[in-house]
């Protein structure tokens, strides 16, 4: 048979496939899709020149979905992210650089003296116009603006707070903020007792009654969570509330409203031109784009196509600077910090007897000590985080200044002391080169939770670091729920993991002796002196009379190391040089997003 | 044959079920829990306790099976725990028609082009193009297809920017007309597509290889060559013909393959479809869809097999079913 004679179905493998194949010239019906699809599709980018949809409009990436656009329910970052443009704050806080507190303002009175004065240019966004606080410290009263109202023209009155409190007390409804309820009147006794300690005076007056004397700062803090609109959510019931399709739909008065969500996907957020809190949005459009996969997200930056994604990775920098957008990396921080947790506890006695036993590898703070001193923390920061990590000595930020204590030294990467302090513990090396003490091995497993890669990293010099000193580790990744169920059951001996600290102080949760009611005290410490300092420092009414505690409970961190602190991370956000005015604050990438704007800035998009 | 089908339907009602009930089980029996969002400092510890007894959680696991029987004999499905409590069934309904296009487009791809090589293989046996083509095929078969897909993302939309890395339109398509915002959707599939089919392809080739060489050495193809038909009658009409026969049972079995390949796909290329949804149901352990993810799939494996057996017959005179 003649082989010229059939190219027959040759053509449509398509190049890119293979170019060997040179002797198609049949068109058949699958070039011809093909064709379609690629100069068809391109056309709608390509009209040069004429200002598109995206002058106007702002993409963000985010990894998941909003779910609830509420202030009351919604929990993920994306719906925070959302309902804090839709919905109105009682107060604006901002962070104080210089000392690391919040600072709580209302339209004429603020906590601290603001940082740059009333001439930073910023209007006020919040609902408050005043408050004083009682002089026994147990109530708080606000007086709020006159002039707002929601996106349908009710005004907002003090009833819509009393009334979005009960939602956020609601059993039924399960806030996740109703910690915030915690000191209101009735909360010691179980249940709050809204008549005496929500209450609207008058239009504009509410009252706070807490049932002990409360700091301002908690109090401003607690009692300052958006409301929703009473007269379009007052019939809907509690066991309806998370279903109620106004979730979806929000009314509200913030300097954004919702245009259209398409579900993961996208969803896009215009500018509210009846905004009063304090204006309108400066962008027309910000969309909040759903791309799951991070390489995915990175590529896009990269293209252009979105303008703003969190979270790079650090070994992504260079490509992301090389790549076609202008894209720069900003940088906040320092909330986050990873750790290898030890177990201090044996877990066995605990977890079928309750018995509080030191853990046989890692019971003593020397132990413990010695394995901080055997990890090269800093040629892990060198060699992963660069100028974003900074060597951690306990779970206060540097950034809180008030409270941190920079008079600690880090513990030195010094194997040979380690060694010493373990030979002084009984660990000597057995004929394996493995350390022994009565015949036990010190050998473990160190787990930490999938896909992170900076972890991982640090897992293996870890690993090598021990084996330098004689201590074998091995290491094994947990997908993420199964690992975080293993921690809270206290079955991991030792761990690694972050930690994602407040911007209030209140660690007993995860140190505190109680190992019932302590939920993250996974390590299993114990130290009654921390159990006093954080209740002391919780009961000052002002921050700077507590200082003394949180330096002294810095110390005894530091000396016990129930884990070893390895480094805290300063958060690194990709953003397309096309935004001006961004304003990173350790709050959050987008705390002044109301403010951006984009250049090349054009009219509404058609 | 109607017969057959009847049957086979019913039989397949007890194994769905089977397989929903033990879906319901070892998912409860896996570690993680669905309120583990809201163990977290700062959250009060009640909420996560107040979350597991909205979602009924708190009752012993048979309790939970009775109830969960109750409503599934009633085709209903609940509510999704992780996404705002959404009907189960309306989730479903909104991602099955991305996840439908991207299947069909890939099971028309992964034919044309699979067909397409098999046939030249077959033609030229032996030749260099064979085996260019058939190294080529398995080159794509034995790669992992996430990781393909992101290599054709940072090909073609980073170092080549010739389509779009990811999303289903582009941002302002909804004012391109109902026309443009078609082409900017085809736009967004092409690689997608390609991905998926080319991995198909590459098997469908190798079975359509095999049955046209056995084909073309019948004697029926000599007598057509013999009547003097031209080669492209002869290879296309008696020869291809006959070599599909087995080929479209294929098409049956394939279905449930483009379904889970449309997972991976659609979590890299960022698709708000199936795969995406049972890939985020597993992790957020929101029960209810994943016992409707495992209830979709499931019935297209029943069906594919079925379709499979079907269209076997249907080609296949000699088939009796």
């Amino acid at each position: 048979m003649s082989h010229s004679r059939k190219p027959v179905l040759t053509g449509h493998i398509s190049p890119r496939i293979t170019r060997s194949n040179a002797s198609g010239s049949g068109v058949i019906p699958f070039v011809f899709l093909w064709l379609l699809l690629t100069i068809g599709g391109c056309s709608p980018q390509q009209r040069d020149g004429a200002p598109t949809a995206m002058d106007s409009t702002l993409v963000i990436a985010m990894l998941g979905d909003a779910e609830y656009l509420n202030p009351v329910i919604g929990a993920s970052v994306t719906s925070s992210n959302v309902f804090g443009l839709i919905y109105p704050g009682l107060l604006e806080s901002r962070f104080d650089t210089s000392t690391g507190l919040l600072n709580f303002i209302a339209m004429e009175k603020s906590l601290l003296p603001a940082e740059h004065g009333a001439a930073d240019g910023k209007r006020f966004s919040g609902l408050a116009r005043s408050w004083s606080m009682a002089d026994d410290h147990r109530s708080i009263t606000y007086t709020l603006r006159d002039d707002v109202a929601w996106d349908d023209g009710v005004p907002i009155t003090a009833a819509d707070i009393a009334f979005t409190y009960r939602l956020y007390g609601d059993p039924v409804i399960a806030s996740p903020r109703q910690q915030y309820l915690a000191e209101l009147e009735g909360a010691d006794s179980g249940a709050v007792d809204f008549d005496r300690a929500v209450e609207a005076l008058d239009v504009t007056t509410v009252v706070f009654r807490f049932y002990k004397p409360v700091s301002e700062r908690l109090a401003l803090f607690h009692t300052s969570l958006s409301p929703i609109p009473a007269h379009v959510w007052k019939d809907v019931s509690p066991g309806e509330f998370r279903r109620s399709s106004l979730n979806q739909q929000p009314l509200g008065a913030g300097p954004y409203r919702l245009h259209q969500w398409s579900k993961q996907q996208e969803l896009v957020l215009e500018s509210n031109p009846l905004c009063r809190l304090p204006e309108p949005g400066n962008i027309n459009r910000i969309m909040f784009r759903i791309v799951p996969d991070y390489t995915v997200r990175l590529a896009q930056l990269q293209t252009g196509t979105v303008d703003v994604v969190e979270n790079i990775k650090p070994e992504d920098f260079q490509g992301l600077e090389a790549g076609p957008a202008d894209v720069e990396i900003k940088s906040t921080g320092l909330r986050v910090y990873d750790y290898v947790g030890w177990s201090n506890i044996d877990q066995d006695a605990w977890n079928s007897r309750k018995e509080i036993m030191p853990h046989p590898l890692f019971g003593s703070p020397a132990v413990r000590r010695a394995l901080t001193m055997a990890i090269d923390r800093q040629s892990i920061i060198d060699g992963y985080l660069g100028e974003y990590g900074t060597m951690c000595t306990g779970d206060i930020s540097p950034s809180l200044k008030w409270a941190f204590n920079d008079t600690i030294t880090p513990w030195p990467h010094d194997p040979r002391e380690a060694s010493k302090l373990l030979a002084s513990e009984g660990w000597v090396p057995g004929p394996d080169g493995i350390l022994r003490k009565e015949g036990k091995r010190f050998s473990f497993t160190l787990y930490t939770n999938a896909g992170n890669a900076r972890r991982n990293y640090a897992g293996v010099i870890i690993q090598q670091n021990l084996r330098d000193i004689g201590i074998e580790c091995r290491l094994e990744v947990q997908e993420s729920n199964v690992f975080f169920e293993n921690l809270r059951q206290r079955r991991l001996d030792a761990w690694m993991a972050g930690w994602s600290v407040g911007l209030e102080i209140d660690p007993l949760d995860g140190w505190g002796s109680d190992l019932d009611k302590s939920r993250f005290n996974f390590t299993g410490y114990r130290n009654p002196r921390i159990d006093e300092l954080c209740e002391l420092a919780k009961d000052e009414l002002d921050p700077m009379d507590a200082r003394p505690y949180w330096m002294e409970y810095q110390d005894i961190l530091h000396q016990d190391q129930p884990t070893t602190f390895l480094y805290w991370i300063r958060e690194t956000q990709g953003f397309s040089k096309r935004i001006r005015g961004e304003e990173l604050s350790i709050l959050g990438t987008f705390y002044n997003i109301d403010d951006w704007s984009l250049d090349p800035s054009r009219a509404v998009t058609p | 044959m109607l017969r057959y089908v009847v049957q086979r339907l019913l039989f397949a009602v007890p194994l769905i079920f089977g397989v929903l009930t033990l879906t319901f089980f070892i998912i409860r029996l896996a570690p993680g829990d669905p309120a583990a969002f809201f163990i977290q400092p700062g959250v009060s510890p009640n909420v996560a306790e107040q979350i597991r007894e909205q979602y009924g959680l708190n009752d012993p696991v048979y309790i939970q099976y009775v109830k969960w029987l109750g409503n599934i004999l009633q085709g209903d499905f609940g509510r999704s725990f992780s996404r705002a409590q959404q009907p189960v069934v309306e989730v479903i309904a909104q991602a099955m028609p991305v996840t439908i296009t991207i299947a069909l487009l890939t099971l028309v791809a992964n034919f044309l082009l699979g067909i397409a090589i098999g046939v030249i293989s077959a033609v030229r046996q032996n030749s260099l193009l064979d085996r260019v083509l058939t190294v080529t095929g398995l080159f794509f078969y034995s790669m992992p297809e996430f990781w393909f897909a992101l290599m054709m993302i940072i090909l073609f939309a980073l170092k080549l920017p010739l389509f779009p890395a990811s999303g289903l339109n582009t941002v302002g398509a909804e004012y391109y007309g109902p026309f443009g915002f078609f082409l900017d959707r085809i736009w967004h599939l092409v690689l997608p597509v390609t991905v998926l089919s080319i991995n198909g392809a590459a098997g469908i080739a190798r079975y359509v290889r095999g049955s046209m060489l056995e084909v073309i050495r019948q004697d029926y193809i000599r007598t057509a060559r013999a009547k003097g038909l031209s080669e492209r009658v002869v290879i296309l009409k008696h020869g291809l013909r006959n070599a599909l026969l087995p080929v479209v049972t294929l098409m049956g079995a394939s279905l449930p393959f483009i379904f889970s390949g449309a997972l991976f796909i659609e979590v890299i290329f960022a698709f708000p479809g199936m795969g995406r949804i049972t890939v985020d149901a597993i992790f957020a352990r929101d029960y209810p869809l994943i016992i409707a993810t495992t209830f979709i799939s499931g019935t297209l494996i029943i069906l594919g097999n079925l379709l499979a057996d079907v269209l076997y017959a249907v080609v296949d005179p000699r088939i009796r079913l």
